[in-house]
């Protein structure tokens, strides 16, 4: 893994991740290395997560009550913290996904063709 | 301390566990445990990072910085005690005085009664002018208001005020179990406590269906201070018998705890169904049938949901409706109730506001003065730490959170100096508590610490934070950091020299307004006392009796008076002894309205003169100076002509540049008969000791029988010593009859209400404050000066290796006081002016702008500032040149 790899990796825009974690979570409950090797595998590792960033977003995220937490044990028997959506998460998940579609597609328009053929 | 939602521990922990699941998936992938372990940190980022950002979102974020500062705070402090304890006790002083001054307001101004919605008591009175008004009414007048009135009153009661507040010359006694002392009583109609909504503390009150028929119901309820004090708390005293003026009566209960009566100055002792007043007046129940006799206070509680002002329409018209019938003259017909709140009844100018005005002024000025001290001492030391503030900048610690650092040690200063501000104000209350008024009228003189002053005294606190704690904050953040870390914080003091420099001129200024409102009270007191009073007050004792308390008539009164007096006269280094109705000086004057045959009033002209009832010798044992006629004689008895002794005012008022001798004339009180002057004395102070004296004649103790009656002893020695045979004789006499008061003419002139006790009061209150205020200016130049010194040895030790003559040095640093007390003797000046209106109206024979205090107490203040400047100005002649220089 080289920094030179790295660097061309896309930086999450603002206030995405927390629409990131609600969405991995839609398939059960994980943990926080789980959640960010998820993030980072759906993209095709074209995301760029540091773990270290994922938790103050995770701890937002249970302060509102979105998602809740847990100590449990992973697949590979080792104790671990894991994150559940609630129902409320659930409802903000999808809240958060039509304003976001919305708003690729509207980007989208405006970048029109020049995107595309770019 | 407050539970965080969740632990660092338990976030660490999910790190930890996060790093190991990383490194394993790592390890799974094919690196080896080292790779593999530097490639989970590597994804992870900065560990440290996040736990200080999982920390700081912390809820209780504010609050642990908040604990960390006041520790840090406390620890500041204790390492330097000499400033916290100046600090401390300078906030305190100034805390304390602002306390015990709103203490004696909130009592005599704001504090309500202590009976339910106190808001919606009323007293009833018809206006004479904007200041005057009669709230005395007939028992006829009563009834008729209280039937036509139930509109806009849920309830109407009356009273009657007893004994010497009664102002009808006598006093009431108690009898329990064969002793009798004063007491002062209150006659109340039945639905009196009901109205005030109060319930006993212990037995009953007084009913609804008593105190309607004369002499019916003879029951008495205590009042709580009463019956602590005489029966010293016994709840056996209820249901014993008892008798009021000789009168049997049953107690039946104490008033609830706290309660005094309508007014919170006087405390009623005593109260007795309206009926009982005939315990007073004897066979005459002209106070409740009679429609010219007009001795009813009328109290009421306006019904819910009427305003006060609504009720004042609606009595209008019943007051024009009673003028008519009951033909009153003299006052306005529109009829008005008045909120019934401290301090209580006034008939005229009320001078509570003034006062209080005044003396909170003062003390908002002292108070004004500690908190710029303490700025300045707080001052003193944030420059002086400006280095570690630089450093502590530089290291990262945010601004705002420096300042918060600064204003919490502020804070914990407060903090520490509230409570020492209410210990402070505690014995400066009972200090002033302990004022014995020479009265026989049931003053409370108490001002009890309270809730409402305790927040008071609080919020003065986080005001003195505020003041104190920004100015030196702002100032130490505001710095320069690499300039103060590579100056060492030492030449960038002119500015914060100059700030200081100015809060002393104004603490000087604040001081010099203090000291010459002292100075102004203390001159005015002189006066006072040097007043020529036109009676010859030493060596006299005074010793009050009322014989009525236990039953005596007029002809056992007499007969007591007469043989008081003869035994008296005869006792071993009595000079001369009289008896006298009132005491000059005293609680009460007497005062009737006369007409003189062949004088003409003028329109509007009252005809009013004081009078005395007195016995023979009376002259002698004052030392009033007969300039006419002659004295009174045994020969002038009840039964011979009426005779009578003028002032020379009352000469020269109705028979001017005329002799009086032999003139005549008529008084209301006894209109059957002609007096006639048989003599004319020199002018005497009677209601204060430097009003312009007003007519006054005396007329013999046998042509006016009163039962209160002062003994006026001359000795040839000190007074009090004769006080153990004067009382031994008296006992001897008539061995039940209580004594209403022993003291000497001098104590009862120079502690008395009419005498010289609000002069003294004045006067020492003034004077501890000024002393207050000169104390914390000379702290401020010292410490100013002080440390300048201390910050320019340096400089001092060049000038002086330099060739500088210590009287240079001397100069330069006096020049730097004389230039902070030149500025603070000016603002001084124009706030003392400006004080002075306030003061006018209290002072006798001394203008508010009384050049000779201004210029006294302007130099004094200037030597006292020269002296604080002098300690410092002196360590810096004494400068070791070689020692300053080499400390850098």
């Amino acid at each position: 893994m080289s920094t030179q790899k790295d660097n061309e990796k896309l930086e999450l825009l603002q206030g995405t991740l927390d629409l990131l974690i609600l969405r991995t979570l839609i398939f059960g409950p994980h943990h926080g290395q789980g959640i960010a090797r998820a993030i980072q595998e759906t993209s095709d590792e074209e995301l760029l997560v540091e773990h270290g960033a994922l938790y103050p977003a995770l701890q937002r995220l249970e302060e509102r009550g979105w998602i809740s937490a847990k100590w449990g044990t992973s697949s590979n028997n080792r104790k671990a913290r894991f994150y559940t959506l609630t129902a409320a998460g659930h409802k903000q998940l999808v809240k958060e996904t039509t304003k976001w579609r919305r708003l690729a597609k509207a980007i989208a328009r405006i970048l029109g063709s020049e995107a595309a053929g770019g | 301390m407050f539970g965080r939602k969740r632990k660092l521990d338990d976030f660490s922990a999910e790190i930890e566990a996060h790093l190991k699941l990383e490194f394993e998936r790592q390890r799974a992938l094919g690196l080896s445990e080292e790779e593999a372990r530097a490639a989970a940190q590597r994804a992870f980022g900065n560990v440290m990072q996040a736990k200080e950002r999982f920390y700081e979102s912390g809820r209780w974020l504010w609050l642990d910085h908040f604990w960390q500062d006041v520790r840090y705070g406390a620890r500041t402090l204790r390492k330097s005690p000499g400033f916290t304890a100046v600090a401390v006790i300078t906030l305190a002083l100034g805390i304390g005085a602002n306390t015990a001054i709103f203490s004696m307001v909130d009592t005599l101004m704001f504090r309500p009664l202590p009976i339910g919605h106190p808001e919606e008591v009323v007293f009833l009175c018809l206006p004479r002018d904007a200041t005057h008004f009669d709230s005395g009414f007939s028992g006829p007048e009563f009834r008729q208001i209280r039937e036509q009135s139930s509109a806009v009153f849920s309830d109407v009661g009356a009273m009657i005020m007893g004994g010497l507040l009664g102002g009808i010359g006598r006093s009431d006694g108690l009898t329990v179990e064969g002793t009798t002392k004063p007491v002062q009583a209150l006659f109340v109609t039945g639905d009196f406590f009901q109205m005030l909504g109060i319930r006993p503390y212990l037995g009953r009150l007084i009913l609804p269906s008593e105190g309607k028929t004369p002499g019916a119901d003879p029951v008495v309820v205590l009042s709580y201070l009463y019956w602590k004090a005489r029966f010293q708390g016994d709840p056996g005293v209820i249901g014993k018998a008892a008798f009021v003026n000789g009168h049997p009566v049953t107690i039946v209960g104490v008033a609830p705890k706290g309660f005094l009566g309508p007014t919170p100055i006087f405390e009623m002792e005593a109260y007795l169904p309206l009926g009982m007043r005939t315990v007073e007046t004897g066979e005459d129940t002209a106070f409740l049938t009679d429609v010219s006799t007009r001795d009813l206070f009328i109290i009421g509680r306006v019904a819910r949901g009427v305003s006060i002002e609504g009720a004042n329409a609606v009595l209008g018209a019943l007051g024009q409706r009673l003028a008519k019938q009951y033909r009153r003259v003299g006052v306005s017909t529109l009829l008005q109730a008045k909120p019934l709140r401290p301090p209580g009844i006034i008939d005229g100018s009320n001078p509570f506001p003034a006062l209080a005005g005044l003396f909170l002024t003062l003390a908002g000025v002292v108070f004004g003065l500690a908190c710029l001290n303490v700025a300045n001492l707080s001052l003193v030391r944030a420059v002086g730490r400006g280095r570690e503030m630089a450093v502590r900048a530089a290291l990262g610690g945010k601004r705002a959170r420096l300042v918060r650092q600064l204003l919490s040690e502020t804070m914990l200063l407060a903090l520490l100096g509230t409570p020492a501000g209410i210990l402070a104000s505690t014995l400066a209350l009972r200090a002033i508590t302990s004022v014995a008024p020479a009265s026989d009228l049931p003053l409370v003189f108490e001002f009890p610490f309270n809730a409402r002053v305790f927040v008071f005294a609080l919020s003065i606190a986080i005001v003195a934070i505020a003041i104190v704690g920004i100015i030196p904050a702002v100032r130490a953040s505001s710095g320069n950091l690499s300039k103060i870390l590579h100056e060492g914080g030492r030449t960038s003091t002119a500015r914060s020299q100059r700030t200081r420099t100015a809060l002393v001129a104004v603490q000087v200024g604040g001081s010099l307004a203090l000291l010459i409102v002292a100075g102004l009270f203390a001159r005015s007191l002189k006066n006072a006392q040097h007043a020529d009073l036109g009676f010859d007050p030493r060596n006299v004792l005074n010793m009050s009796f009322d014989p009525a308390e236990i039953g005596y008539g007029q002809a056992q009164g007499a007969e007591f008076y007469n043989r008081l007096l003869t035994q008296v006269r005869g006792l071993p280094g009595v000079q001369s002894a009289s008896l006298a109705m009132v005491v000059p000086l005293g609680d009460t004057v007497q005062g009737d309205q006369v007409s003189v045959l062949g004088y003409v009033a003028q329109q509007g002209e009252q005809l009013r003169a004081e009078y005395n009832a007195v016995s023979t010798e009376y002259f002698k044992t004052m030392k009033i100076a007969v300039l006419r006629g002659r004295n009174f004689l045994d020969s002038d008895t009840e039964s011979s002509r009426r005779v009578a002794i003028v002032n020379e005012a009352m000469a020269e008022r109705f028979w001017p540049g005329a002799d009086p001798i032999g003139r005549t004339f008529k008084r209301d009180g006894d209109s059957a008969h002609i007096i006639e002057i048989i003599g004319e004395v020199r002018n005497s102070r009677t209601a204060d000791p430097y009003s312009p004296c007003g007519p006054l004649f005396y007329i013999p103790n046998t042509q006016c029988y009163s039962s209160v009656q002062t003994l006026q002893v001359r000795t040839a020695g000190e007074p009090q010593a004769a006080t153990p045979l004067v009382l031994a004789v008296a006992r001897g006499i008539a061995p039940t009859a209580p004594i209403l008061s022993v003291r000497t003419m001098t104590n009862a002139v120079s502690n008395g209400a009419n005498g010289l006790l609000f002069f003294h009061l004045g006067a020492e209150l003034t004077a501890a404050l000024g002393l207050l205020g000169l104390t914390l200016a000379v702290v401020g130049i010292y410490g100013v000066m002080a440390y300048a010194v201390g910050q320019r040895s340096q400089e001092i030790g060049v000038r002086i290796a330099l060739g500088a003559q210590s009287k240079n040095i001397l100069w330069m640093i006096s020049r730097q006081g004389l230039v902070i007390i030149g500025i603070g003797l000016g603002l001084g000046l124009l706030v003392a002016v400006g004080v002075g209106q306030l003061v006018g109206n209290f002072l006798v024979g001394v203008a508010p702008t009384d050049p000779f205090t201004y210029l006294g107490v302007s130099v004094l203040l200037s030597l006292v500032a020269l002296g604080a400047c002098f300690i410092p100005a002196r360590r810096a002649m004494r400068v070791d040149p070689m020692i300053a220089l080499r400390y850098e």
